[in-house]
């Protein structure tokens, strides 16, 4: 504990000496933070739209022709005990048959040469926004279909599967996003430490020969790779928010009717910039200090 | 408390030390000369393990040297208190910081720290420059800095490679007391020195290093 304090105060008295390389490389890391976490805040809202969007995402399910109403009662039942469909409507044939002339309009005369109704009746379902996943509502209307009296099970495929494209290439791009400025962060204070280090090369060297250990030496500077991205990372989230404040601001004053829409990242994610930020250089610090040898 | 089994030394195939044996007891005071390049400095950092040997045994303070694991060494070290010929003092910190080094990589308490720092202090004499700067110091007194840094820990082993080498003849007195004051004490303490007017008429046992190899061991 007292060798820890004492690796504390020599990490901050060094961090006050070479001022310059380690403001600059706070910098650095901070401008890498708030790209990451920029990048992460548009995300998050692209997210928030492509849900807001798949909000009452709605299946058709055809019925047989000529159900009695005890088996159109039994799969209603059977529908309602699927956890995730939000509401379920019964749409008649005639219903169905006055909704599309509704939609025709004056050219619904074509619909009186028919001799009879051509339309099933059918069930809309609309599906929780949790279960918007392409291939877990293709198996789940995979079971409908399969299922007594249902004759064809119908749901926007092409626009459920783009949706969870955008949002896929968003998460990877992310992903690819945060690793590489991972890699820049630690790269950028394993350069910073790897310099202060070999300026105190021969102060090292005569702290070996005095008796003290690896961790001894190594703590002062992977402490200082610690605070260097800790401050950086508080940096990094103060100038994310006061960014997404102006942002917000900008926005509003030109589209009114986005005010509220747009989500800033969640405290606790604010809170963890700091943290990832003192990780990243930490492992740059853990790197630089090397192996000792005796 | 010393003892070298049959030690050789070679730098590139040149040999520096060649089947070297001695005993060294504990509380002894023994001095070691011989010409420049005899290999004085190269037998001390044995010692202290900055050189390995590549022949033979060498035990300090029960330590077998040669056997050490790179993370034990430090501990060794602690033993071993060693007086630097160029003093190896820490730039930018104050006398009374250098010698305090010395108990802060043990992880010692600071007011421990501040009790032994300061007699060390007092017996080196420069309890008045405790608070200056390393390099504002004299040669005399960095001299004596380094020697107060080596004996803080009270190790049970001193080393002191040419001490007096770069000092005026009054201040070298003063420098060769304190080790005698040291020694006193019980530490066992070898100094390396080519200045024969030193051991000449110490009464103490003197081994004569020449080419590589131990020339003579003997009390003058």
């Amino acid at each position: 504990m007292r060798v820890f304090l004492y690796s504390c105060q020599i990490a901050l008295k060094n961090i006050v000496s070479e001022k310059w390389i380690n403001f600059l490389t706070i910098l650095s890391i901070s401008v890498g933070l708030l790209l990451l976490t920029s990048y992460l805040t548009i995300t998050l809202n692209i997210d928030t739209v492509i849900k807001r969007w798949g909000t009452g995402f709605g299946m058709v399910v055809y019925l047989d022709d000529g159900l009695s109403l005890e088996t159109k009662e039994t799969i209603k039942e059977l529908l309602k005990q699927d956890s995730d469909i939000l509401e379920l409507k019964y749409v008649s044939s005639d219903e169905a048959l006055k909704e599309l002339r509704e939609v025709l309009g004056n050219r619904s005369s074509i619909l009186e040469s028919m001799e009879a109704n051509p339309l099933p009746s059918s069930f809309e379902l609309k599906l929780k926004r949790e279960a918007l996943d392409p291939i877990y509502i293709e198996q789940k209307a995979a079971r409908i279909k399969e299922m007594t009296g249902i004759e064809d099970v119908q749901y926007g495929e092409k626009w459920l599967s783009s949706l969870n494209t955008i949002s896929v290439v968003m998460q990877a791009i992310a992903l690819i996003l945060g690793v590489a400025i991972f890699i820049a962060i630690a790269f950028i204070t394993y350069s910073t430490i790897k310099v202060l280090f070999y300026r105190r090369k021969e102060e090292i060297e005569t702290l070996k020969l005095l008796g003290a250990t690896r961790s001894f030496i190594k703590m002062p500077f992977l402490i200082e790779g610690f605070l260097i991205g800790g401050v950086s990372g508080i940096i990094s989230a103060l100038s994310l928010f006061a960014l997404y404040r102006f942002t917000v601001l900008k926005f509003v004053q030109f589209l009114p009717s986005i005010r509220g829409l747009l989500v800033s990242l969640p405290v606790e994610a604010y809170i963890a910039i700091p943290f990832a930020g003192a990780l990243m250089s930490l492992t740059g610090s853990f790197f630089a200090t090397g192996r000792i040898r005796y | 408390m010393i003892q070298f089994s049959n030690v050789s030394k070679f730098y590139d195939e040149q040999i520096v030390l060649k089947d070297i044996s001695f005993n060294v007891e504990k509380g002894d005071l023994v001095y070691l000369t011989g010409p420049s390049g005899a290999g004085k400095t190269t037998l001390l950092k044995l010692i202290y393990r900055a050189e390995h040997p590549d022949d033979g045994q060498i035990l300090v303070a029960g330590w077998d040297v040669a056997k050490l694991r790179q993370k034990t060494i430090p501990f060794l070290r602690r033993n071993v208190g060693i007086v630097f010929q160029d003093f190896r003092l820490l730039p930018n910190k104050t006398a009374f910081d250098n010698i305090a080094i010395a108990l802060r990589i043990q992880g010692l308490d600071s007011r421990l720290i501040n009790e032994r720092v300061n007699d060390a202090l007092n017996d080196v004499g420069l309890k008045h420059k405790s608070h200056a700067l390393s390099q504002h110091l004299s040669g005399g007194e960095q001299q004596r800095v380094v020697i107060g840094r080596a004996m803080v820990s009270k190790p049970t082993v001193l080393l002191a490679d040419e001490p007096t080498g770069n000092l005026d003849s009054e201040t070298a007195d003063i420098v060769i007391k304190l080790f005698k004051e040291i020694n006193a004490r019980g530490t066992t303490v070898l100094i390396a020195t080519h200045n024969r007017e030193l051991f000449m008429t110490s009464g103490r046992r003197v081994i004569f290093l020449r080419d590589s190899a131990i020339e003579k061991d003997m009390i003058p």
